[in-house]
């Protein structure tokens, strides 16, 4: 029996859809078996991030429908083993879906699949509760400003209310240069304030973008600062102890004391 | 709340008499009168400061409250602090007229005694309300929060929201947090909010409705 676990914020543009790609890619590498939900019905966008958009057949709104089974829904990811994609439809709107709809999709993955990672859509109404009909836990991605964490604080309250205890949080777009200059809320002020296990810190990273257009998860992109964060934060999720590392500045030093470090 | 037109500190460098609301000069010196007789050693000849956070107090009334304490009491004056009462409180003074409309409870039984306690942080967009009696808050009070009570709130954590003490009209609630950053306070039909800017202190503080009618914050050291 597995694991299912939504992937939500509250605010939109902070990550979510890419951490999810992200994780459940890294979870896949480490030979688990997963499946990926969008959630985010009439705006649908993890298929492009995953680079499987033309491959989409048959989406959750079909599978509600009876229109096709399942497995038949399902699409097999291009690179990793044991990755699977249920796709969001795009006609439709997030009101057609009710929670018990989605909440029996969840059940039947998590026979098959160790992990089911639930992409869920900013806000917090219909969208939101479909999302999170279904979930064991909950992982809450931020970024440091004052916005994404009041609507972190919000949807942490909700999910609470749901009865869902194992809610830990992603810290994403963390720049300790602009941390050290004061400019950006530290790690330790929004532990401090949401105050939930902290799962991992992404670090800002411009290869980012570039993979979403690619359609190529960051972590196929092995060495760069955010997809080793997200291989640790995969690996923290299948139990493993791997410490969060502190924040390294990237200036001219540090680079430079790293490609030596690497050599040896 | 007598005790506190005058109080007699301890610190490091000596003792204070500190002046604490904005009241006329007969009534401190009667307030000294009352602090004095009751403490159980007499205090002539001690060297104390007085530390004024009454700006009310005009010169020529601080010089005579010092002379006062000198020849009455056979104290030795070392100085005269005055505080400025916008730098002591970290909750500047809100117009009087902003003034809110109560949540009335009229007809509920109010044991302002009685407490309800809750054993959880309230997040952003959650709302505890007690119009029965106080509130005990185990945890936090984040940004969006909000409580709600007739009586007093107690926060065991820190408040970064909302909160309105004295729901249907009772004056005399106090707000307390370990830490106090609010977004707002209300206390009975007033509101007011902290400076822009405000960072926490690592103390806990009281909000209650001063003298003046605005609502002022210090440092809690004890009901």
């Amino acid at each position: 029996m597995g694991k299912v676990i939504v992937i939500t914020s509250g605010k939109g543009g902070v990550g979510k859809t890419t951490s999810t790609a992200n994780i459940g890619t890294a979870l896949a590498l480490i030979g688990k078996t997963v499946a990926i939900i969008d959630a985010d019905v009439g705006l649908r966008n993890l298929d492009v991030v995953m680079g499987l958009e033309s491959r989409v057949v048959f989406t959750s709104m079909d599978v509600i429908d009876k229109r096709c089974e399942l497995e038949k829904a399902l699409v097999k990811d291009r690179r990793v083993e044991d990755l699977m994609l249920l796709a969001a439809s795009q006609r439709n709107r997030k009101d057609d879906i009710k929670p018990e709809q989605m909440k029996d999709i969840c059940e039947r993955l998590k026979e098959e699949y160790e992990y089911v990672l639930v992409d869920s859509p900013a806000g917090i109404e219909q969208g939101f509760h479909n999302a999170a009909a279904g979930a064991d836990e909950a992982i809450i991605i931020t970024t440091p400003d004052v916005s994404a964490i009041r609507d972190a604080d919000r949807i942490i309250g909700l999910l609470q209310n749901q009865g869902i205890d194992g809610i830990n949080l992603i810290l994403n777009r963390l720049s300790p240069t602009l941390v050290r200059k004061g400019n950006m809320i530290s790690k330790n002020d929004v532990l401090d304030i949401l105050n939930i296990d902290l799962l991992g810190i992404v670090p800002e990273d411009t290869g980012v973008i570039a993979s979403t257009n690619r359609g190529v998860p960051l972590v196929h992109n092995e060495g760069s600062p955010g997809a080793d964060a997200y291989m640790r934060i995969a690996r923290r999720i299948t139990g493993q102890n791997i410490p969060i590392p502190e924040m390294r500045e990237d200036n001219f030093f540090s680079q430079i004391i790293n490609w030596f470090s690497r050599k040896n | 709340m007598d005790s506190s037109i005058v109080k007699l500190r301890g610190y490091k460098d000596g003792l204070h008499l500190i002046v604490n609301p904005k009241i006329s000069l007969s009534e401190i010196e009667l307030a000294i009168q009352e602090l004095f007789a009751k403490m159980n050693q007499p205090i002539t000849g001690t060297s104390i400061q007085i530390d004024l956070r009454a700006p009310t107090l005009n010169p020529e009334d601080s010089k005579h409250l010092e002379t006062h304490l000198t020849e009455t009491y056979n104290l030795v004056v070392n100085s005269v602090n005055i505080f400025e009462e916008s730098a002591e409180t970290p909750i500047l003074a809100a117009p009087a007229t902003h003034s809110i409309a109560t949540d009335l409870a009229q007809g509920q039984n109010i044991d302002f005694d009685n407490a309800q306690v809750v054993r959880q942080t309230i997040r952003s967009g959650q709302t505890t309300r007690c119009l029965s009696g106080s509130v005990i808050i185990y945890g936090d009070v984040n940004p969006g929060g909000e409580v709600i009570s007739a009586g007093d709130i107690v926060v065991l954590g820190a408040l970064r929201g909302t909160a309105h003490a004295g729901a249907n009209g009772r004056l005399s609630s106090v707000i307390v947090a370990m830490e106090l950053v609010p977004l707002q306070l209300q206390i009975g039909t007033y509101v007011n909010r902290p400076p822009t800017g405000q960072k926490q202190r690592g103390y806990p503080e009281i909000a209650r409705v001063g003298a003046e009618d605005i609502i002022i914050v210090e440092e809690f050291i004890k009901f």
